[in-house]
């Protein structure tokens, strides 16, 4: 069975949870303490819907403005983008459309956008509506889901409609079931890329 | 120190969730040393604008060797961007010392791959563009990255990842390229890392010194695949052939220059050539590693200039690559030097610099043709068939495939060096005890003398024209 790699890029404005989402998808684990990220952290997971494993390179941005520069190179050639706001802040969800726009306008064709509302958890100290989450990305045509990655809700659900969204024709043909034989299938063969449709 | 890093490092892996303001380098650290931004100071000249991991500890030698070789010797003709290696001597007592000393990460890496405990390479980058808003007119940067690993090809291919985007998106790219490396797996052997560097995820696989030594193929240094994974199928292998394209013609007498280990210097248009060209004569002789000191780039600022150019002792037995002019004079008492030719204005890479015929004076100063410059009389005859397959293959030019060409040059050294090492394998063995000799209960058993008669006696019947096609005075070469 081969697996196929998709890069997936986390996006949004600074201390809305990017970093702890990930942390839950990938390990099932929160930090309440987790530092800032210094650009962009990488970590890897695979995760098999309907029968297709597939496995996320996730690039975790920064969100201070220090990096804002530097994100289009995490977002560049990625399949996917969570783009993510805090459901208790009203400026978070300003800089989500700024996000989606810029996504729309210079980001990959065909990248499947998703919109995460995270820190659900806390209800209480709610700004945006679940209801104002879900038709703005109705709007854009973005999946949506509030998130927490406090108790995990919906956080493997995001990436498990990521994938079903995924247009077949992104199934990255170089990704090969071993790493190994990749080098060697390609060892000496420069050139066009013998793979098909690409 | 220790005990700072287990809480970050075992969050580190996987908890990822980036480095904060106290962060440790262990990770990084298994990679590179630091990562060093050269600027060009209008008072102070060359100076160290940023260190990362500031805290990363080196010697003012270090870091006046560091400034100067960061910039191109007579740089005029280096407009543009600038891509070379260094290599300087440790001098530092602090962490530079013993950072990246040899551990059981490298546990099976051939010789030629081990970490370098005495030296530093540094990769470098260099920018100078005009920009009038300066006041003398140019841009003149250069982002280095230092690592005591000689991974030539992988580590040129990092710089050029990192260093443009530095220049265009300022210091916070370097500090997320740094943040990228910090959460490298260990580099260890035969193992297929995956190494994510802003944005892109290397895959690459480190050699085993189990490897069979021919087995690469040669291919060009970097394979994209898209531009979310880039495979890099050699950390290390050059491109022999255009590194050495001006002297193929002298090809087996550069190498019984290097296997004899003498002193030779490489005269070049550009940091980048001279660079390649001496880490290729180093990389003739592998598996087996070269001994002696080289720099790939040298300049009159370098801490050791003095020492290595004095006239007062024999030229020390070292390679040198030099760009300036001045060198002309400065080495002219030198047994053997290399020129590489001008730039042509097309590709200083592949340029067709047309070798001349060998054994002229090294003191023939006049002569810019490139070509060797020496009056050694070699050992070994030119393999004629290697010379016709290889040299010849330049008209019409391309006709067979840089990569071919470079796999025949590989191929046709490897050769050289295992003939000349079999046979005196094969009598260091007969040197060795028995094995019946070897007990517990006996006391350690003798090794029989070297006896240079012995062995040279012995080749007759089992020397290097059994494995060589190479015909020529062997025996006088060993001696």
């Amino acid at each position: 069975m081969s697996v196929r790699e998709v890069k997936v890029c986390l996006l949004g404005d600074i201390g809305v949870g990017k970093s702890s989402l990930v942390g839950r998808f990938v390990h099932n684990s929160f930090n309440p303490n987790l530092t800032t990220t210094l650009g962009a952290s990488f970590m890897s997971k695979s995760l098999t819907v309907d029968g297709n494993t597939i496995k996320y390179q996730i690039w975790d941005t920064a969100g201070q403005e220090r990096y804002r520069s530097l994100l289009p190179m995490y977002y560049r050639n990625a399949a996917a983008a969570i783009v993510v706001y805090d459901i208790t802040s009203e400026a978070t969800f300003d800089v989500l459309q700024e996000w989606i726009t810029e996504l729309h306008r210079l980001g990959p064709q065909n990248i499947v956008l998703a919109i995460a509302g995270n820190k659900c958890d806390l209800e209480e100290k709610r700004e945006i509506s679940r209801q104002r989450g879900a038709e703005y990305a109705q709007e854009v045509d973005a999946i949506f889901m509030e998130t927490s990655a406090l108790n995990a809700t919906n956080v493997e659900e995001i990436f498990v409609q990521i994938s079903r969204r995924l247009p077949a024709s992104t199934a990255s043909p170089y990704l090969t079931p071993g790493g190994q034989s990749l080098l060697k299938t390609d060892s000496g063969r420069r050139g066009p890329c013998r793979c098909g449709s690409g | 120190m220790a005990e700072g890093g287990p809480p970050r490092g075992a969050t580190g892996t996987g908890g990822g969730g980036g480095l904060g303001e106290k962060e440790t380098w262990e990770l990084f650290s298994n990679w590179v040393c630091c990562v060093c931004v050269v600027t060009f100071d209008l008072e102070l000249g060359q100076a160290l604008e940023t260190v990362i991991p500031s805290d990363y500890k080196l010697s003012d030698t270090e870091k006046s060797n560091i400034c100067y070789l960061a910039f191109p010797d007579s740089n005029s003709g280096c407009m543009g961007d600038t891509l070379f290696h260094i290599r300087i001597r440790c001098t530092g007592s602090g962490t530079g010392g013993t950072d990246l000393r040899p551990t059981n990460h490298h546990y099976g890496a051939p010789l030629v791959l081990m970490p370098d405990p005495a030296y530093y390479y540094g990769f470098v980058y260099f920018r100078q563009v005009k920009d009038s808003d300066i006041r003398r007119g140019y841009f003149q940067k250069s982002v280095v990255l230092l690592t005591r690993l000689p991974y030539i090809t992988f580590f040129n291919f990092i710089i050029q990842r990192i260093a443009p985007e530095y220049f265009t998106h300022g210091l916070a790219s370097l500090e997320a390229a740094c943040g990228n490396m910090n959460q490298w797996p260990p580099p260890r052997p035969g193992q297929q890392l995956h190494l994510p560097i802003l944005g892109q995820i290397i895959y690459v696989r480190l050699p085993t010194k189990s490897d069979k030594p021919a087995a690469r193929d040669g291919e060009g240094p970097v394979i994209k695949k898209s531009s979310s994974v880039v495979v890099i199928p050699s950390v290390h292998d050059l491109n022999l052939h255009q590194a050495l394209q001006p002297v193929l013609n002298n090809f087996e007498m550069i190498w019984e220059l290097v296997i004899t280990n003498e002193p030779i210097v490489v005269m070049g248009p550009s940091p980048t050539l001279c660079a390649n060209t001496v880490q290729a004569l180093v990389s003739l002789l592998h598996p087996l590693k070269y001994a002696s000191d080289f720099r790939p780039f040298f300049t009159i600022h370098d801490s050791e200039f003095k020492h290595y150019t004095t006239r007062t002792q024999a030229p020390p037995r070292v390679i040198l690559g030099v760009t300036n002019p001045f060198f002309t004079k400065t080495l002219d008492h030198w047994p053997h030097v290399i020129k590489l030719g001008e730039i042509s204005s097309s590709n200083p890479g592949t340029e067709e610099s047309r070798p001349h015929q060998r054994s002229r004076s090294p003191g023939d100063l006049s002569d810019t043709r490139p070509g060797v410059f020496s009056r050694y009389k070699p050992f070994l005859q030119k393999d004629k068939t290697f010379a016709r397959l290889v040299i010849s293959n330049k008209t019409p030019p391309g006709k067979r495939p840089m990569e071919v060409q470079n796999v025949m040059v590989k191929k046709h050294a490897l050769e050289l060096t295992t003939s000349f090492i079999i046979p005196l394998e094969r009598y260091l063995a007969s040197l060795m005890p028995l094995k019946r000799d070897v007990s517990p209960w006996r006391p350690p058993p003798q090794l029989k003398p070297f006896d240079s008669e012995l062995f040279l006696k012995g080749m007759e019947g089992a020397g290097p024209h059994l494995t060589s096609r190479v015909k020529g005075n062997w025996t006088g070469l060993y001696q």
